[in-house]
Parts: structure tokens; sequence; C-alpha cells
């Protein structure tokens, strides 16, 4: 390992912009809810970025749902959830002064079919209002409105798009103010010193081949840095070598009786044979992520609770800060 | 004969039965393995089948032991893995680029028009990898592959979209962007004069055009206008195909499998588009559970039984903490799934947790022997015994 989580963060903590993308399924929203909880409370202003999701990020912060406006959901921690539509709408309305105007275009039903099948478009639009974001200052000092930005990407396959969209504009639209655009917002995806990759993964086959694949076409192809690899859902040692021995060796045996007052021998035996099974998977792909991913891996524990709410989350922070 | 009351009865009937069958679910439930495994039961079965995934990251391939998948079907080695099927078992994955070219070919009028839109700088970049367009062209592959007379039936795993749905929408979607009339709407002066003249028939359409053109400069006009032109021919070919694959997804002989996993968020997911087929009158199959964990508590209590072998008080204690975070899980992943059950008003598919991972043949074995709780009869001799 690279280092201690506390270094992890530490240099995670020191960008402005933090892409989190993996597999469906991996647990991203989580971790993105985790990592933003995490930097609020190192007294960065944190901002979470959800697109076109169900808010899962506020759920997990036990807040109200609050639509798609920016909201503190506490001290330091925002959260937001994309729409495109409403990002484009806002765009168009940004571009044409006239409001009258603005307001003919939008209601345009041909505008709309355009604006739902343009390939691109949206991811374009949405990059480029997390850019304008990111870029955002506030007050007489001109301070950054937000520290930090966290982008929960959508899952790879369409993420890997997703963030390949600027690389196509630019080329598709050599001249004018979206190809411009679309050339800043690369710029701010590829600076290592503004903006990072977080790769999330689970302890799964495909999942950790996919965090690999991603890993290498988001820095070759993309030139995005890595600064981190996830891996969510990890199942931690709970048994010294001996106990697991012992475990083991009762299970072959097919121990029968009573563990406490109420629960069975065999049915614990059966659970912690798994549990031990899982772990040592854990730590199957826990080589395999260090191998393939050239960048710092912090496992998160696996969590029994369904669904996941802040108490989870606290211990997920609990791990992120832990050495 | 007794009827045949297991909740994957409909799904195997439907292995031996449809021609086709669209696997979908949110992304991470095992959609890809899953879909490989009813391709090998069905095989086992006796069917020659062919599944297909669109997945660029090579899932599928993972799944089966291979390195790499081709966009050309493969036969795989079945028997290599020790598994004997009176049928075969083929495999692909789909390129959407080379997809989309063919389709071009296929519809473009002449040598010329083919060429200008195969090298139009628009066009390449929208084939290649961005929204709507895969799900758009695993449609039109699975058109194509269900008249492969190779095949008796063809199990599509469809792309890791965000939203399920995102699939079944992409095709109204893309054909609505590629309809010439929208564009041709705000680019009209292109269409004739290939250079900008700002007569619109309406100030909306004049003020339109002026963004465009501010924003995304004229080099990009001319490409989509030609784009748009040269499509423009093939419109109706498109539009054409297009119905026929719609028609395709709703005909009796096809059907949609639904996968999730016991979390709630993909149930409900699941549920959602459960709703949507019934609304877009869509046939189901059935719905797949992947990754149940076993209810500790389904076995024997300890109540009555005589006390354990004496065991360290710290091991008791980590045995019983393992115990209870096992039981939690299981627990809330019943209640799930009861409620779930009630909606759809139908048992689902259970798929326990393989205490190991799956990328190849047998572990598939493994896992349709899981959903059909039997195995067919030619299948599987030698492999039960390796389970554990």
């Amino acid at each position: 390992m690279l280092g201690s989580s506390r270094v992890i963060l530490d240099r995670l903590f020191e960008k402005r912009l933090l892409v989190l993308s993996g597999k469906g399924g991996v647990g991203k929203s989580v971790t993105g809810a985790a990592l933003a909880l995490a930097a609020s409370e190192r007294g960065k202003r944190t901002l979470l970025v959800e697109v076109d999701a169900a808010r899962e990020a506020a759920r997990y912060l036990d807040a109200a749902d609050s639509g798609s406006a920016i909201t503190e959901v506490r001290s330091d921690l925002f959260t937001v959830n994309l729409r495109p539509q409403a990002v484009m709408d806002e765009y168009v309305g940004h571009v044409v002064k006239i409001e009258m105007l603005a307001r003919r275009i939008l209601e345009n039903p041909i505008y709309k079919r355009f604006f739902a099948a343009a390939p691109g478009l949206k991811e374009l639009m949405v990059l480029g209002k997390i850019m304008v974001l990111e870029e955002e200052t506030h007050g007489w000092a001109r301070k950054p409105r937000f520290d930090l930005v966290i982008l929960d990407a959508p899952a790879t396959g369409h993420g890997l798009s997703f963030l390949k969209v600027p690389m196509a504009a630019a080329e598709a639209v050599p001249v004018g103010p979206i190809g411009a655009n679309a050339r800043r917002i690369l710029t701010l995806l590829r600076d290592p010193r503004r903006t990072a990759l977080v790769v999330v993964a689970i302890p799964e086959e495909m999942a950790v081949v996919e965090a690999a694949w991603f890993h290498r076409l988001a820095t070759q192809e993309l030139r995005i840095t890595c600064a981190a690899s996830v891996l969510n859902a990890a199942y931690e040692r709970r048994f010294t070598r001996d106990e697991e021995a012992d475990v083991l060796r009762l299970c072959a045996e097919g121990a029968t009786g009573r563990l406490t007052r109420d629960a069975d021998l065999g049915a614990a035996l059966d659970a912690a044979r798994r549990q031990i099974r899982r772990r040592k998977l854990t730590q199957f792909y826990e080589r395999r992520l260090r191998r393939d991913i050239d960048a710092p891996l912090v496992s998160l524990p696996y969590l029994v609770r369904d669904p996941i709410g802040p108490d989870a989350l606290r211990l997920l922070v609990k791990r992120l800060e832990a050495a | 004969m007794r009827a045949d009351l297991r909740p994957a009865a409909p799904l195997e009937a439907a292995l031996k039965q449809r021609r086709v069958l669209v696997v979908c679910g949110a992304g991470g439930v095992g959609k890809t393995t899953t879909a490989a495994a009813l391709a090998l039961q069905a095989a086992l079965l006796g069917r020659r089948v062919l599944v297909c995934t669109i997945d660029p990251s090579r899932r599928l391939a993972t799944s089966l032991g291979l390195s790499e998948l081709s966009q050309k079907p493969r036969l795989l080695p079945l028997e290599r893995f020790g598994l004997r099927a009176a049928g075969e078992m083929w495999a692909m994955t789909l390129d959407t680029k080379g997809t989309f070219d063919s389709l071009v070919e296929r519809f473009a009028s002449s040598d010329e028009a083919r060429r200008r839109i195969l090298d139009n700088r628009f066009y390449k970049q929208v084939s290649a990898a961005l929204a709507g367009t895969h799900e758009y062209m695993a449609m039109e592959k699975l058109f194509e592959l269900s008249a492969d007379k190779r095949f008796e039936l063809v199990i599509l795993d469809t792309p890791p979209t965000r939203h399920a749905l995102d699939f079944l929408e992409a095709p109204d979607r893309m054909m609505s962007f590629l309809d010439a009339s929208i564009l041709r709407f705000i680019l009209k002066p292109y269409f004739v004069a290939g250079r900008l003249t700002l007569k619109v028939a309406t100030r909306t359409g004049a003020a339109m055009l002026g963004l465009v053109d501010r924003y995304l400069g004229l080099q990009f006009l001319q490409d989509l206008s030609e784009f748009f032109l040269s499509f423009e021919a093939m419109y109706d070919g498109f539009k054409e195909r297009a119905a026929r694959v719609f028609a395709l997804l709703r005909d009796p002989a096809s059907g949609f499998v639904l996968v999730a996993t016991p979390a709630r968020l993909t149930l409900d997911e699941a549920f959602y588009f459960y709703r949507r087929l019934e609304e877009k009158k869509m046939p189901f199959v059935g719905l797949v559970v992947n990754r149940l964990h076993p209810d500790p508590a389904e076995g024997a209590t300890g109540a009555g039984r005589a006390p354990s072998p004496a065991l360290a008080k710290a091991l008791v204690e980590k045995l019983a903490a393992v115990l209870r975070d096992q039981r939690l899980v299981a627990r809330a992943e019943r209640k799930s799934l009861a409620r779930l059950e009630v909606d759809v008003g139908r048992a689902p598919v259970l798929v326990p947790e393989l205490e190991a991972d799956v990328h190849d043949l047998r572990g598939l074995a493994e896992i349709a022997a899981a959903i059909f709780g039997r195995v067919p009869a030619a299948g599987l001799a030698r492999r039960r015994a390796r389970v554990s």
C-alpha cells in the first residue's frame, strides 16, 4: 500500500474536483456521500453532485429531498441533483438574454426533441455546469464558492462516454463557444492539481475487471489522473488466524450444539465460514486492484443494514479517516 | 403430469419455446451473468442459443472464461468444461459503431451517399459511443440476429443503463433525433444554400439558428446539415426498421427477463420496469433475484440442544456477532422481497449468493442449476462434488 488512508484523504481533499466512477451497483453514491461528509467535517465547503439520480446521497445523509437546487444539508455540505434538461434550459436562458424569446425556445417542441436525443449534449451541459460551479466565487475576496466538488458520475459504460464527451465535442465542434467550452472542461478534467478520479469497485470479478478497464481508459485515453481506488463491501478480518483454523475445523467436523442461549453453533459456524470465505475473496481482489490500478486503495466494510442511513455513513467516514 | 410450481418454471418454458429474450435490470445486479446462465440452460435443454452482450467492458467474456469476445458469434466449447449439451451455445459482443455503419450501408441510396455519411465528422462522433446509440444498436442487432437461422433463441444482455428504462425508450429518442424535419426546421438555410442565411420561417427558428451558429460554429453546422441531408434519404428505411424492432419486442415469441438483487434500490427499479413493461404491453417472463444471502435462522435453533464444545469466550462472541450480522442482512432482504412479491403478484426466482465468484462456464452451470433447481439430464454429472 502506498500510504495510510489519512494520507489518501489529505491528497484527495487538496483537489477541487473528484470524479467517482465504477460499474453500477458498486456503491459510488455512498462513497461520494462519505467523502463529502468527511471533507465537510474538515471544514471544506463541499458540493456533492449527482446526475439525474434518485437523490441517494440525500437519503444517506438523512436530508430532505431538495429537488434540483443546491442545498446545504449540513454545515459546509451541499448537495445537488443535476437534471440535464434543467441545466440546458438554464443555459439557453443565460445565452438568450431576452426572456420572452428564451421562453419561446424552451417551449418549442422541436427544441425539446432535439435536446432529448442530441448525442452528448446532456453530458456536455452537465459537465459545463460542474465546471461553472467549480469556478464560482463569492464575496469581496472572490473566494471559491466551493472548496471541493465531488461528482458521482453515472456508472462505467455510460460513465466513460460521459467523460469522453468533451473530447468528442472538442473534435466535432472545432470552433465556436461550445467547442471552446468542451476544451475548457477537458482542461479542468486533465489538470492533476485540480481534478482526480476515484475508481470504485466491490470484491467481485466483474466489478474489479471493469474498474481496471476504466482506469486504463481514463488515464490513458482521457488523461485524467487517478488518485485512489475504493473497494466497497469489503469483508474484513474478524477472526484471528487461530480462530479461523478452529472455525474451519469445527465446520469440517460438523460440530453441533448451542453457541449462546439463543444461537445455534452450527448456524454460527456456517455464517463464520461464509464470512471467512468472503474475507479471503476480498483480499484477493484487493491485491488485484493494487496490481491493476496505480493509486492508493481504501477498503470500506460491507454494511449489513439496508437501506444505508447516517450511522452507516458515519462508520465509512471513520474508516476513510483512519490510518 | 403435475403442474410445475417452481418459480423458475415460466422461465424454463420460455427458454424452451421463445425466440428472443431480453435481459434487463439496474447496473451491477448480475445481468450479464444471468443472461449467460440462461443461455447455457437453454443449450443444455437442447436449443441452439446465442447470447449477445453490448457491454463494451467485456463482462460477458469474463463470465465465459474468455479473454475476448468477437463481434461474430462464437460457438462455446461446452464439452471442454465437462458440460454435455444437446444444443449449442454461442456468444458474441456487439460493436455499436460497426452496427451503425452496416445500417448506413444497408439504407444508403448510393455509394456516394454512403461515403458522405461514414466520413462525416458529426456521424463519427454520434456513432461511436454516445448516449442512446448503444441501446438503439442493440435492438437493431437483435432484430438481425433473430432472423439468423443458426439460432433458435437469442438472448440479449442489455447495456448498463443507469435507468433500465432507457433501453426501451432509446429507439424512439434516436428516431426523433434522426427525424430530419426537426433540424431542417432549424437548419433550412444550410440545406438549401450550404451557407448561413438567416431567412428562417419563424422568429423562434431564427433565434434558434442564431444560437446554434454562435454556440456551435459554422463548421459544425455544415457537418450537421450534411449529416441530415445524407440521412434524409435513409430516414424512412430507418424508421420502418425501428418499428419492426419494436414489433419484435412485443411479439409473444419474445420475452423480458428482469434481474435484480435483494437490495431495496434494485428491487424498486425492477418493479418500476415491470410496470413499464405492462404499460407498453411487452411480454414479461420472470424476475430473477441474484445474490440472496442465506438466512441462518432457517436452520435449527439452539434451543434444547446441548451446549457447544468449550470455546474461548472471545470466539463465542465473534461467532455470535457474525451470526447476528448475517441475520440482519437476511431479514432485510426477505422483507424487501416479500413486498415485491405482493406488488408483482408472482414469486421471483431466487438465486443464493454463491460462495465463489463466477467467471467460467462451470460457474455459470452452477448458477443455472440454482435458478432452475434441477439440471437438465445431460448436464452436470461431474460438477456437483466440486461445489464447496
